[in-house]
């Protein structure tokens, strides 16, 4: 209670009289001043805290830091292609799905109202139906970016294809 | 928090990114400060700390690729930092900290303050007790148990709002405040204790 006084979301009417308690009665207001006084403090703290990291830590640190960082490009570089196999196989997964009827309630729902939409999707998937087999290689890129949206679509952790 | 400090973490995030020269040196410039006390407050020991503060900017660093960007970049690096802090608390035995109990306040049959209650705070407004406020309040707070002192760290020191504290920590707003208004009574009280010997003595 005495939380939302000091924050302000009290209720009014309560406010209002705790106020006019704390106006007469000499210990309650000696709290209420030291209790902002030790929050003040610590405002204050703030102020001085970014300044108080001993030189030889902050020396140390940026140079650790620093020498990483270099090292850094190269990782990015391993991360993306990494992230771009996984999408790769992902994008295999769904099509060979597709293809085989097998794919998960919601996500058959979001390729039908796709393809009603999209011809380009359309023939291809219904082209896979027929000769039955998943073409070799991966789908043009315009088909290939609407199965990732397609993906991106379902609820995270929803699994695509029927186990 | 302040616009400008969305725009700098904006830029920074930015650059970051890219891995434009320079964003490290300003990664650093912004937050080693923050994160060196961050991690001294929950780790208490300076090396630790240090170590801590040294993977949580690697991490930052790797990932600023992947961030998300649905939370602050700030609060991104303080979860970051508490998580990191955290995982080198757990297995290490816990420093004896003071029981909270014993500094909230106590009313008398008659509702009245139990214990006595002076006016420090205009005191407090002189500069040299000022700065040996400062340095109470981070001697008093260290004492705390790791419950508290996360919250009033991140709520108070570092001044994020309770939601964001909340986002970080993975609790609830109503949790957060409850923490944190615990922690304001006990510091004011042992500020009390602290001036109230200090002029006996």
């Amino acid at each position: 209670m005495l939380a939302d006084y000091f924050d302000g979301s009290m209720d009014p009417r309560l406010r209002e009289e705790l106020d006019d308690h704390l106006s007469r009665c000499e210990p309650c207001t000696a709290f209420t001043k030291t209790f902002r006084a030790t929050c003040e403090g610590t405002r204050k703290l703030r102020e001085v805290i970014e300044h108080a990291i001993p030189p030889d830590v902050r020396e140390r640190l940026e140079t650790f830091v620093r020498s990483a960082a270099l090292k850094y490009p190269e990782k990015v570089k391993e991360y993306r292609d990494q992230v771009e196999r996984d999408r790769r196989e992902k994008v295999a997964d769904l099509v060979r799905a597709a293809t085989a009827g097998k794919l998960s309630s919601a996500t058959a729902l979001l390729m039908e109202s796709h393809c009603a939409a999209c011809t380009e999707c359309r023939k291809y998937f219904d082209a896979l139906r027929n000769t039955g087999t998943p073409r070799a290689g991966d789908p043009p890129a315009g088909i290939r970016s609407h199965v990732i949206a397609l993906m991106q679509a379902l609820p995270p952790g929803e699994e695509f294809f029927l186990a | 928090m302040s616009t400008e400090r969305w725009k700098d973490d904006e830029a920074l995030l930015g650059s970051l990114r890219k891995g434009a020269p320079g964003a490290v040196d300003e990664l650093l410039r912004l937050y080693q400060g923050k994160i060196f006390n961050l991690a001294m407050s929950i780790l208490k020991n300076e090396s630790d700390a240090e170590e801590a503060a040294q993977d949580v900017f690697m991490t930052v660093i790797r990932k600023a690729d992947t961030f998300q960007g649905n939370s602050a970049f700030y609060s991104w690096i303080y979860r970051i930092c508490v998580n990191t802090c955290l995982m080198r608390l757990r297995g290490r035995r816990r420093k004896e900290t003071v029981s909270i109990e014993e500094f909230m306040p106590v009313f008398t049959d008659e509702g009245m303050h139990a214990s006595p209650m002076d006016d420090w705070s205009k005191e407090v407004e002189r500069d040299a007790l000022n700065e040996e406020l400062g340095k109470m309040i981070r001697k008093f707070t260290g004492e705390l148990s790791e419950k508290y002192r996360v919250v009033f760290v991140l709520s108070d020191v570092e001044g994020l709002s309770n939601e964001e504290t909340a986002k970080i920590l993975g609790l609830t707003v109503p949790a957060i405040k409850s923490r944190l208004h615990r922690a304001r009574l006990y510091l004011r009280e042992r500020l009390s204790r602290y001036l109230r010997e200090g002029k006996a003595g």
